[in-house]
């Protein structure tokens, strides 16, 4: 018996570490995030505006039913899902394209390597308004266009026209997430074990084949994580959003929830209405994140 | 005999400079500590420093925690600040945001002994007439004057002269006149301006472009408050004239541009019409004193259209200076009484940071008189009235701004955009 207890007190003092370790993150976490999150919730069910002294009206579902009763949430819901889907694509194949061809370069893999990276190291201001000089138009964008297609003189506009102030948001956006999730791709590829792969090259397979039939099966868990982390991040974009509206660029074709919720919050001052978008927002980034833990755990269970 | 009078004369103007702050006797050996918000401006920094050394000086047991903003931003930090309970004892936003803080009941009457006045009635007989009106609610003056601002058109000389146009005859008098003269101004690579005749300062179209709708008899929100958007044939007026003016029309100008009135100082041949308020000679001077001092430019009145029903000059918008409610009475007395001190110094805010205080003895003022065009502002300021202001204006900005750019950029037809502007409008009203 007395190994046994021996062992379990070991264990109890073990966790207890643990917990004395986890717990400044514990309350840190708690304070910012969790502690935010429980009062959005709350306060959606309430009739709060910011700025009143009055005590917020329990008004129970009423925000909710505005909220999606209502044209401009949907504008905002579509300008995000137009945005998601406009980003994921190219920045998924992309990263993917880059993370291989870097993976597989001789030379020179830690100058791409860092080059590609370079733009997710500014603040996501900085890469706006550095694009903004770039989409005037007598800027670079316009100039470079004109320049490629030899079509002197012409207007892209970049920033007036709602469809491509749309297209505009998601360049910046991918330029600037293109090195980080490329960066995660390499660091998957390079869990392959190198044995998989000198097996398929002595069985004949080409690179194609190797990549299709080896390396891109292998990847399955960097897939889904890189997946998830574009679609949360583009649910939460919003400084190029705000920063092109403030230039001029129309709101409409551009206001995704984060900025509505800005809007709705800072600028009307409702906050009780913020809140609803907030939590619905805070749903769709909990489902997506569900989702990719069960497949997470999922390969843990087959490998 | 001569000289004498001179001196008297020299020191009557310049005492004003020097004025004793005053000692306020209920401060005296009570730690205050007053925390004022307020936008970056560094000539009115360096003035208001000073300013609050001297009242310091006079009251040693005040400290002042004096803190600019950027102007993008203060209006979220004063708001998040109070809905934390924890704003400043004095800030200033544009009244249209302002008066949310009333009202809230956010922000505390004017305490009229500290401030310098014998009372309400003094407060008003001591500024031109309505300037109070948009702080004064349930019979009391919630806030004192920072400033107030109208925009008038100003106009590059030489730019004319290069397009042919004889700038003393042929400045804008009429809306059309705007266009017509833009027309000729304009210079362009292919699609791209290169050089603009006039372009708005967007996105302020509760100042500036609604005026152009009541000029012709239009209507934001009618007298009585009940309708919104009236005299449709006036909006539909205007929201061609910006299509017209815009890209899918002459492309003359578009909101994605650099701002007009930043690039009117270069005088780099870009702009030749912008409109802005008598503090952007301030900011000529300090960003290209050459051209300030070069005599080509000069200022026209806010045009009108030809078919005008009545004369509306650019809507006038204030800066008022508010106080607290939720700080102790003895911080808003030494608040008050700061602010009085502050603001008694009208001229030199002229002078040095060109804004305009409305107060009688400004306007009054040889510094005053002596501003280049400070008279076309003086004229077109009492023929106007303040900007639109209530619990949803900063929606309503919003809302124009869509209808209007909608318009302008995205082809939306004016008779839909305007349908939509009207029930927009009204829901925000009714959402307050």
């Amino acid at each position: 018996m007395k190994p046994r207890e021996s062992a379990g007190g070991l264990e109890r003092n073990r966790a207890r570490w643990g917990w004395a370790f986890v717990a400044p993150g514990l309350v840190f976490f708690s304070i910012f995030s969790f502690y935010p999150m429980l009062n959005a919730i709350w306060t959606s069910f309430f009739n709060k505006r910011l700025l009143s002294l009055k005590a917020p009206k329990f008004i129970g579902l009423q925000n909710y039913q505005r909220v999606l009763m209502s044209e401009d949430f949907w504008n905002s819901a579509r300008a995000t899902a137009t945005f998601t889907v406009g980003v994921f694509v190219p920045l998924f194949f992309l990263s993917l394209l880059f993370a291989t061809l870097i993976t597989s370069m001789k030379r020179g893999k830690r100058l791409a390597q860092a080059a590609l990276y370079s733009p997710a190291v500014l603040s996501s201001v900085v890469a706006a308004l550095i694009w903004l000089l770039m989409l005037d138009p007598r800027g670079l964008a316009n100039q470079f266009v004109n320049w490629v297609g030899s079509t002197p003189g012409i207007d892209h506009r970049w920033l007036s026209d709602g469809w491509m102030v749309q297209v505009s948001t998601m360049i910046v956006y991918v330029w600037k997430y293109l090195g980080y999730f490329t960066i995660l791709f390499i660091t998957g590829i390079g869990k392959i074990p190198d044995s998989v792969n000198e097996a398929a090259l002595m069985d004949g397979a080409g690179p194609f084949r190797r990549f299709f039939s080896i390396t891109l099966p292998l990847l399955r868990p960097t897939t889904v994580l890189v997946s998830v982390m574009i679609l949360i991040q583009c649910m939460k974009t919003f400084s190029t959003q705000y920063l092109f509206t403030q230039s001029g660029a129309p709101l409409a074709p551009v206001n995704v929830i984060t900025l509505n919720i800005y809007n709705t919050a800072m600028r009307d001052l409702n906050i009780g209405k913020a809140s609803v978008m907030s939590t619905l927002l805070f749903l769709l980034m909990l489902g997506l994140t569900w989702i990719q833990l069960r497949v997470s755990k999922k390969d843990e269970a087959e490998l | 005999m001569k000289r004498l009078v001179a001196i008297l004369l020299a020191v009557a103007l310049v005492a004003p400079a020097f004025a004793q702050a005053p000692t306020v006797s209920a401060l005296k050996g009570k730690k205050v500590e007053i925390v004022i918000w307020t936008h970056e401006d560094s000539a009115r920094t360096a003035l208001e420093k000073r300013l609050i050394d001297e009242f310091i000086k006079a009251n040693p047991s005040v400290t002042v925690n004096y803190v600019t903003y950027p102007s993008g931003k203060i209006k979220d930090i004063v708001v998040a600040g109070f809905a934390a309970n924890a704003g400043p004892d004095i800030f200033n936003l544009e009244i249209f945001e302002e008066y949310q803080f009333i009202d809230n009941g956010r922000v505390a009457p004017v305490d009229y002994k500290a401030a310098g006045f014998r009372n309400m009635k003094d407060m008003q007989a001591k500024y031109m007439a309505g300037m109070l009106d948009p702080v004064i609610e349930g019979g009391k003056i919630y806030g004192m004057p920072l400033e107030l601002t109208n925009w008038a058109m100003y106009l590059n000389k030489k730019i004319f002269r290069d397009a042919g146009l004889d700038p003393m005859k042929d400045y804008p008098k009429t809306w059309e006149d705007v266009m017509a003269v833009s027309e000729k101004i304009v210079k362009r690579d292919g699609q791209i301006i290169t050089r603009r005749g006039f372009d708005f300062r967007y996105p302020y179209y509760l100042t500036s472009v609604v005026p152009m709708v009541e000029q012709l008899g239009g209507e934001l929100v009618s007298k009585d408050g009940k309708s919104v958007i009236t005299g449709d044939a006036a909006w539909l007026k205007v929201l061609n004239y910006f299509r017209d003016f815009g890209p899918n029309g002459k492309n003359l100008g578009s909101p994605t541009y650099t701002a007009a009135r930043k690039v009117f100082d270069n005088d780099k041949n870009e702009i030749a019409m912008s409109l802005s308020g008598l503090y952007q000679e301030a900011r000529m001077k300090g960003a290209n004193p050459a051209f300030y001092d070069s005599g080509e430019w000069m200022v026209v009145p806010y045009p009108q259209w030809k078919d005008a029903v009545r004369k509306v000059p650019n809507n006038y918008y204030g800066h008022y200076y508010m106080v607290n409610a939720q700080s102790p009475k003895l911080d808003q007395q030494a608040a008050w009484a700061l602010l009085g001190y502050m603001l008694q110094h009208g001229e030199e805010y002229l002078d040095k940071v060109a804004i305009v205080q409305p107060t009688k003895a400004l306007f009054d003022s040889k510094t005053f008189k002596d501003t280049p065009y400070s008279d076309v502002f003086a004229k077109d300021m009492a023929d106007g009235h303040i900007v639109y202001y209530g619990a949803a204006s900063s929606k309503i900005e919003s809302l124009l701004k869509e209808a209007f750019e909608s318009v302008m950029l995205s082809g939306v037809e004016p008779a839909k955009a305007l349908d939509k502007l009207r029930r927009d409008t009204k829901a925000a009203l009714e959402d307050i």
